[in-house]
């Protein structure tokens, strides 16, 4: 349910970026969220909904891309996809690790009217 | 590209370095409900009262049970229901922080809303996330909420003395763990009987310690 609680931080970006550029509508929302968020797009979507229900964002189409989880391993600097929560370097196995990638909680732009 | 959680991120941070300043510890202690957060305070107040000054939020949806099961131990305690809400927030600690004499704490325990997913994602400014298991919730939790086993910086397997009334298997429970995070230090604990207790209270005592360097 933290789906919520990003929903409503979203609500309040969108609408005041939407007031600062003179926009009479939203029509669409592109967000970018790590794995490892475990963000689950259907709730995160119906809450932004619920939300914005009765806003210049009412009709907006919101758009999910999730982001696989990376991590560059430091013993010997390669990178990696993390898969099924295996979190050690797929070349020498080191868990000597630093994420590049998969805590995104980005809005990446805004489309509007 | 702006991230959505900025105001949260923002305000965690001003609660980090205000910690920093004063010295204070701050751990946010996140798991399912019932895994044994309340019984661990108790027992660790029992144990660490008399040489550290702790304080505690008692992060709860609605009521102050949680709270008033450590009223005896004469600590600072704050309260707050989250109404519904399923994890704090660092606006919600940033509101209570005041109600503490700052400058005369060295450790305040947080504890989270009793829930696996959503507290992980939010940063209070704490000093370090810690995850409490029970072997009654079964062996898969770091499997099924990887993040949080990433996130924390110590685990505490509690209830281990009724690990031969459950099907609790240790060994898968431990694999998925170090796949997840290989370097994290696991305290195997039952705080009913009080096993494991001792390390855990010298490890924290430690880490309280340090925070005072």
């Amino acid at each position: 349910m933290h789906e919520l609680k990003i929903a409503e931080d979203l609500s309040v970006i969108v609408l005041d970026t939407a007031l600062d550029n003179n926009l009479s509508k939203v029509t669409k929302v592109n967000v970018i969220f790590g794995q490892m968020i475990q963000i689950v797009p259907d709730i995160f979507e119906f809450a932004f909904r619920e939300i914005v229900r009765n806003s210049i964002a009412g009709d907006a189409e919101i758009n999910i891309e999730i982001l696989p989880v990376k991590m560059k391993c430091t013993t010997c600097g390669s990178a990696f996809q993390v898969k099924e929560n295996r979190f050690a370097c797929n070349i020498c196995s080191s868990t000597d690790l630093g994420i590049i990638q998969g805590k995104e909680l980005f809005i990446k732009s805004i489309e509007g009217e | 590209m702006k991230n959505i959680l900025d105001r949260n991120q923002n305000k965690a941070n001003e609660i980090r370095n205000l910690l920093i300043l004063k010295k204070i510890l701050m751990v946010n202690i996140i798991s399912s409900p019932g895994a044994g957060k309340t019984t661990l305070l108790e027992r660790t107040c029992d144990a660490l009262g008399a040489k550290f000054r702790i304080g505690v939020i008692e992060g709860d949806i609605t009521t102050d049970r949680d709270a008033q099961r450590l009223k005896k131990y004469n600590i600072p305690i704050v309260v707050i229901n989250t109404e519904g809400g399923c994890h704090l927030d660092s606006n919600s600690i940033s509101k209570v922080l005041d109600c503490f004499d700052l400058d005369n704490l060295d450790v305040l325990f947080v504890e989270n809303v009793g829930n696996l997913i959503c507290p992980s994602q939010f940063d209070l400014g704490e000093t370090f996330k810690l995850a409490i298991v029970s072997t009654t919730e079964g062996d898969d939790k770091p499997g099924k909420y990887p993040m949080l086993f990433r996130e924390a910086i110590a685990v505490l397997l509690n209830k281990i003395d009724l690990i031969p009334y459950t099907n609790f298997n240790f060994e898968s429970f431990n694999s998925d763990l170090i796949k997840i995070n290989s370097q994290i230090p696991l305290f195997q604990i039952s705080c009913t009987r009080g096993d494991g207790l001792t390390d855990w209270y010298k490890w924290i005592a430690d880490q309280i310690i340090f925070s005072q360097l």
